[in-house]
């Protein structure tokens, strides 16, 4: 059956996939089963792990039901027209025997799809940050609350809806084909199979036990991470960080110049400061970052920069094709890797970015 | 005895049992071919809605449910707004036959529409020949300004590419007055119950309105307006204009004519 993303228009994969025995066989031990589109990502090793370690079905969620970050991975997914990460997650919903007809009534309307009122407000709070961000946290975060969800609860749907907007961009942006796992569901060996592929997911899915954050971080986007202290959330975002930062595809100012773009264009002004001190550090003076994020441009930009800048703004709020097709225009200008950090750097500022102005109080 | 009809009972049980089944089996085929088609229908009328409404504003529609008649959610914004018309188009009319004159309308409309995507802006109307666009209205764009200038100058590229098309056929070239001004309004859905649309209401459509009518008084193709300058990027090369009056507004308006940007980043980086 159609699903309601397979009319968007897709472009053909950005890059080649490219196998990496030692990564795939990571994601098949946290898994339990292949993990093929890893290939897309194993130029750039760190954002590959963190496709699979920062996914909440695999240890990370200590309070929010797995049914629930489910959906929100659904909802999230539809809202920013990510085909290939909607049909994964259908297809998952499916194979734990959610039929069809249940599921579009998820999408379409809430209201006879059966569902608590947390769950419910937990989508809504989806919705709203995919939408509008970080201007609409407060009252996201408030309509939460008055539906009953706890603290630490919400942070959790937090941390699913702002990982789905991550990955989302990571997929959509390197344009990873979509249409075999649009497919999956109603394959007759799927059909047949099911209750085998269900038993083969859910033995590896697993809840989130308290982990202690060994190491206080020092970077930008740390203050996220802290707050996330004692969850096992913390180190898993706090690794990625770390790697993000010691990979050496793009410089780190190019890296910084990124996250400060996209917390200009999501008006969050706690990642704006935050990312602003990082820039200062690294000797950008203030004039040049306010002409840079004012314009997009400066002539103190490198080559590179000119290029990543004002491409970061275009993943905030997009239509895939087009979207892809800037994207492409990169290709030409930047190595694989290059373009694959690039690619991983903006899509991590788009989560973290909501992710800070969801569980902090935004100014 | 008893054995065959115990059989035979068993045998004519499994047959109807089959029938049923067979029956319901059908039954389901076709309430997925109806739901499958009722699927396709609605995508057909989402995307008929798409041609009359930007399409963020119908995903919003359809995903929040907006029943006809209801109060939409509406917002005050600072918006750029883009106004944009045909010069000499009445005279054009007169002269063309109807059949070409949909044709170079149609081309003409597809090229502007096409450059206003292409840089975020989305097109709230068309207005006879002229084109009402906005910048950040559906979403937060703190680079509205900066956007909706390098729209007006693609807008004047594409007009010069068009207008080498139509010399070829003999038929005369096409020129546009565009004006540009931002400024606070409201935004949402607006309209009386029977036909709302999508629409921002206020003082800054009317100036950029005014402004694009000063085009032929400056007789240049592209001005801003001062409030619209101050927001803009130092590397678009401006040209000061007199201060004119316009109609509904006491002061003279000061307008800056926009010649173009130097080195773009995408041009500068290669």
């Amino acid at each position: 059956m159609a699903n309601a993303l397979q009319h968007v228009a897709w472009e053909p994969a950005l890059i080649e996939p490219r196998p990496h025995p030692s990564l795939e066989s990571y994601a098949r031990r946290r898994f339990g089963m292949p993990f093929p589109s890893i290939r897309y990502f194993t130029s750039v090793p760190w954002l590959a792990r963190a496709m699979i370690d920062l996914h909440p079905e695999y240890g990370l969620l200590m309070h929010l039901e797995q049914r629930v970050a489910d959906l929100l991975t659904l909802i999230v997914s539809q809202e920013n027209s990510c085909r290939f990460c909607y049909a994964a997650v259908r297809a998952l919903l499916r194979i734990q025997g959610v039929s069809e007809a249940r599921i579009q009534r998820m999408e379409q309307d809430l209201t006879r799809a059966d569902l608590s009122p947390q769950t419910v407000a937990a989508i809504a709070f989806g919705r709203s940050q995919s939408r509008s961000g970080p201007p609409a946290a407060r009252e996201a975060r408030e309509a939460l609350g008055r539906a009953g969800v706890g603290a630490n609860e919400m942070k959790e749907i937090a941390y699913a809806v702002a990982m789905t907007d991550f990955t989302n961009r990571v997929y959509t942006i390197l344009a990873v084909p979509p249409y075999q796992i649009e497919g999956m569901p109603d394959q007759l060996f799927m059909r047949l199979l099911r209750p085998l592929i269900n038993h083969l997911v859910l033995s590896h899915h697993s809840r989130g036990r308290a982990t202690p954050l060994e190491r206080a971080p020092s970077y930008p986007y740390a203050h996220v991470v802290k707050l996330y202290a004692g969850s096992p959330i913390a180190p898993a975002l706090g690794r990625t960080l770390e790697e993000m930062w010691a990979s050496a595809h793009l410089t780190r100012r190019c890296k910084l110049l990124i996250l400060a773009v996209v917390a200009r264009g999501l008006a969050c002004e706690v990642c704006a400061l935050e990312v602003g001190k990082a820039l200062h550090e690294e000797g950008l003076k203030e004039a040049t970052l306010t002409e840079i994020l004012t314009h997009l441009d400066a002539p103190e930009l490198d080559p590179i920069e000119r290029l990543l800048v004002p491409f970061a703004r275009e993943t905030i709020w997009y239509q895939p094709a087009p979207l892809q097709r800037r994207a492409r225009a990169l290709r030409e200008r930047l190595s694989g890797a290059q373009l694959v950090e690039a690619i991983g750097v903006v899509s991590l500022a788009n989560g973290f970015c909501r992710l800070g102005a969801s569980v902090t109080e935004h100014a | 005895m008893t054995q065959p009809v115990v059989v035979g009972a068993v045998l004519v049980l499994l047959a109807v049992l089959a029938a049923a089944l067979y029956r319901e089996r059908r039954h389901n085929e076709s309430l997925k071919a109806q739901l499958e088609a009722a699927a396709a229908h609605l995508q057909q009328l989402q995307e008929a809605c798409a041609m009359l409404a930007p399409a963020g504003v119908v995903q919003r529609l359809i995903a929040d449910g907006v029943a006809p008649g209801a109060q939409a959610a509406a917002e005050r914004k600072v918006v750029t707004a883009l106004f944009s018309d045909l010069v000499g188009y009445t005279a054009m009319s007169e002269r063309l036959e109807p059949v070409v004159l949909a044709r170079v309308l149609n081309g003409y409309f597809q090229r502007m529409s096409d450059a206003i995507h292409e840089h975020r802006g989305h097109i709230s109307t068309f207005i006879g020949d002229g084109i009402l666009a906005y910048f950040g209205a559906l979403q937060p764009n703190p680079w509205q300004c900066d956007d909706a200038v390098r729209a007006a100058l693609a807008m004047r590229a594409s007009i010069r590419e068009f207008n080498a098309e139509l010399a070829r056929e003999g038929l005369p070239p096409l020129a546009v007055g565009i004006g540009i001004h931002r400024g606070p309004g409201l935004a949402g859905m607006v309209g009386s119950r029977e036909r709302m649309e999508y629409a921002f209401v206020g003082r800054t459509v009317n100036l950029a309105a005014r402004v694009q009518a000063l085009t032929r008084t400056h007789r240049v193709d592209i001005l801003v307006t001062e409030a619209l300058r101050a927001e803009l990027d130092k590397r678009f090369v401006l040209t000061p204009m007199p201060a004119a009056p316009v109609k509904g507004i006491a002061e003279p308006v000061i307008t800056y004519a926009v010649r173009e940007r130097l080195a773009e980043p995408a041009q500068a980086a290669s």
